[in-house]
């Protein structure tokens, strides 16, 4: 899988630069730095296919609770997203529906990292010059 | 000194002060040495942390940091601040994700000499009854929504009451193990949900259950107190809430990013999200996060005593043979009301502690009657391959840091960086050769925490001691290591 973002330095935790032409490709990059960061991807098998719709008051927001929605099936349902199947994303009205590609996992424990948890420090979407482009940190 | 563009004015030799500047409510002050000030925070963005918290309304005095202050969310790791309860608000971003992290130290009567012929068994027994890893969890039944319940009401009353402790392991925790405005209904069903299994368990990261021998003993009266002595084995148990308590960080990060656009806060970080302490917002998250400390308590006493039976089983001993008790167990994230001077005035403010460890002096009703002669253990762990600390509370932590110090050593390189290091040794061999037994769920872990990983926490006690907020007690080393 190639990989359109930046790993950060970062003494604690985990952070990419990411950058995309479009929305939903920021969306799907960032979810690529998540799904890299749990897992190894040569593990990755199709199963089952599962689809996620959320509404959020930011794109910020939007993308926060998207990216911790895929971390909480992982951690508490055993479930890996491992392909984003399609994605659509409302910016006015700050809605998400996309279906993905899962795994499921016997045991989760031998996973790369446990991420608690998708932060919102210096997450700002920004959109100059037909990109798109936002910093995420994973507390780990 | 000029450190990252901000401007730092020496008040003592190991405290620094960042005047207040535009939008700042109050001074920062870190307690720090030059050479950490040079060495560590040049890179990163701690110093401005610790300007972004002086923003909060109702801070008082000042935006503190601890010498193991680094690069966090909202607060700077090693953050401290009081808010009062009048105008005051309350923030996750001073609390962390891992709501009660913290570590909790329990001794034996057993002598390195004792234990050293079974060490490797001992260390397999703990790495087996106790989960780590990435989720880990069953270490007891699953429990139910009413066990759940009862765990984020009661603390670590609930695991002794159900025969996962005694009634002085409950004495000898902060708070008695129990903040009592838990409230369950504020806590979200995804909360209980990742909590529901892992009562009982280590995770991953930084967690860790460590053996210990007592290297070097500073002060004899403090240590005889504490019931430490030379080579004396003892354990320190690092872990927190678990999912739960990231999850309950999560929720209420969004519910008072809405709550500070409605009160009109103007922060310089959104991770700051906070609402006044009085408000619905703010007694809903305080009652939620207390809940989670609840959990992280009754988390580390089921972790101690499935500590406490795999030392029984590896040395076939009785209980009142192993002499094993609690020394005392504390938190490092938490937001707590106490009560504090302010001027002439003994004011209630909320103390948000991110990555500080409470150190309540002689004398004070907050700590077990056993301790009030000497004052308040603070347990200061470091890295896996040197050793770590247990200090006590003074009565100038109160004067100055709202009776708060350090918490651990902080990290030095990336995980990346780690890992590279690591890279065609063998970290197992090299602990091993030190007089350390390492299990680990896996190797990227010992990479990731490898000793060169860390700062020397000598370097931060150290600050702490000369400063006189808390004071040396005792040395540990570490001979056998547990991690996710």
């Amino acid at each position: 899988m190639s990989s359109n973002y930046k790993i950060l330095s970062h003494t604690a935790d985990i952070a990419a630069e990411i950058e995309a032409d479009s929305l939903e490709e920021l969306f799907r990059e960032a979810f690529n730095f998540w799904l890299n960061s749990v897992a190894e991807i040569e593990t990755f098998d199709f199963e089952d296919e599962i689809e996620i719709n959320l509404k959020a008051d930011s794109l910020e927001q939007l993308l926060v609770d998207f990216l911790n929605e895929v971390n909480f099936l992982l951690i508490v349902k055993n479930i890996l997203c491992v392909e984003i199947k399609n994605l659509k994303i409302d910016t006015e009205k700050k809605l998400l529906h996309t279906s993905l590609n899962v795994q499921n996992l016997k045991d989760i424990s031998l996973l790369k990292e446990e991420i608690k948890s998708v932060t919102y420090h210096q997450m700002e979407i920004r959109n100059k010059k037909d990109k798109y482009q936002v910093k995420v940190v994973f507390d780990i | 000194m000029n450190i990252n563009g901000i401007e730092l004015k020496k008040i003592r030799e190991n405290l620094w002060e960042i005047p207040q500047t535009n939008g700042m409510r109050v001074p920062g002050r870190i307690y720090i040495s030059r050479e950490m000030l040079e060495s560590t925070l040049s890179e990163d963005e701690a110093l401005k942390q610790v300007m972004n918290v002086a923003h909060l309304p109702g801070i008082e005095k000042y935006s503190l940091a601890m010498p193991d202050i680094h690069w966090g969310y909202g607060f700077p790791i090693g953050g401290v601040a009081a808010t009062n309860l009048d105008e005051g608000v309350i923030s996750p971003g001073g609390v962390g994700y891992d709501i009660n992290c913290g570590v909790r130290l329990a001794i034996t009567s057993l002598t390195q000499e004792e234990v050293q012929p079974k060490l490797e068994s001992l260390i397999n027994r703990l790495f087996q009854n106790i989960p780590t890893g990435v989720g880990a969890s069953g270490a007891i039944r699953k429990l139910s929504k009413a066990d759940l319940k009862k765990i984020l009401e009661k603390g670590s009353v609930w695991a002794v009451e159900n025969d996962l402790g005694t009634q002085n392991d409950i004495q000898f925790t902060e708070e008695s193990g129990t903040l009592k405005n838990a409230d369950f209904s504020v806590v979200s069903e995804r909360a209980l949900e990742r909590g529901a299994d892992q009562a009982g368990t280590l995770g991953s990261g930084n967690h860790f259950l460590e053996v210990d021998i007592i290297k070097e003993i500073y002060d004899e009266k403090v240590a005889q107190v504490f019931g430490l002595f030379i080579n004396q084995v003892v354990i320190q148990i690092h872990t927190g809430s678990r999912g739960l308590g990231y999850q309950v960080c999560d929720d209420y990060l969004k519910v008072l990013l809405k709550a500070s656009e409605k009160y009109g806060f103007r922060l310089p970080d959104k991770q700051l999200a906070c609402a006044p302490i009085k408000s619905q917002e703010g007694q809903d998250y305080l009652a939620a996060m207390q809940s989670a400390a609840n959990f992280a308590w009754n988390n580390r006493q089921v972790i101690m005593h499935l500590a406490k039976k795999s030392f029984l089983d590896t040395f076939n001993m009785k209980e009142s043979d192993l002499g094993f008790r609690l020394v005392y167990d504390v938190c490092h994230n938490i937001a707590k009301i106490e009560k504090h001077r302010i001027g002439n005035e003994i004011k209630k403010v909320c103390v948000h502690r991110k990555g500080a460890t409470r150190a309540f002096p002689p004398g004070s009703e907050m700590i077990p009657e056993k301790y009030r002669s000497v004052g308040q253990p603070v347990l200061i762990p470091g890295d896996m391959g040197r050793y770590s600390y247990v200090a006590v509370g003074t009565e100038k932590a109160m004067e100055e840091t709202f009776g708060s110090s350090c918490h651990g050593a902080g990290r030095n390189l990336s995980r990346h960086k780690a890992m590279k290091e690591a890279k065609g040794r063998d970290l197992v061999s090299e602990l091993k050769k030190k007089g350390i037994i390492i299990q680990a769920k896996g190797y990227k872990t010992i990479a990731e925490e490898m000793p060169a990983a860390y700062k020397d926490v000598a370097d931060v006690v150290d600050v702490m001691h000369k400063e006189g907020i808390t004071k040396k007690v005792a040395k540990l080393k570490p001979i056998g290591v547990i991690k996710g």
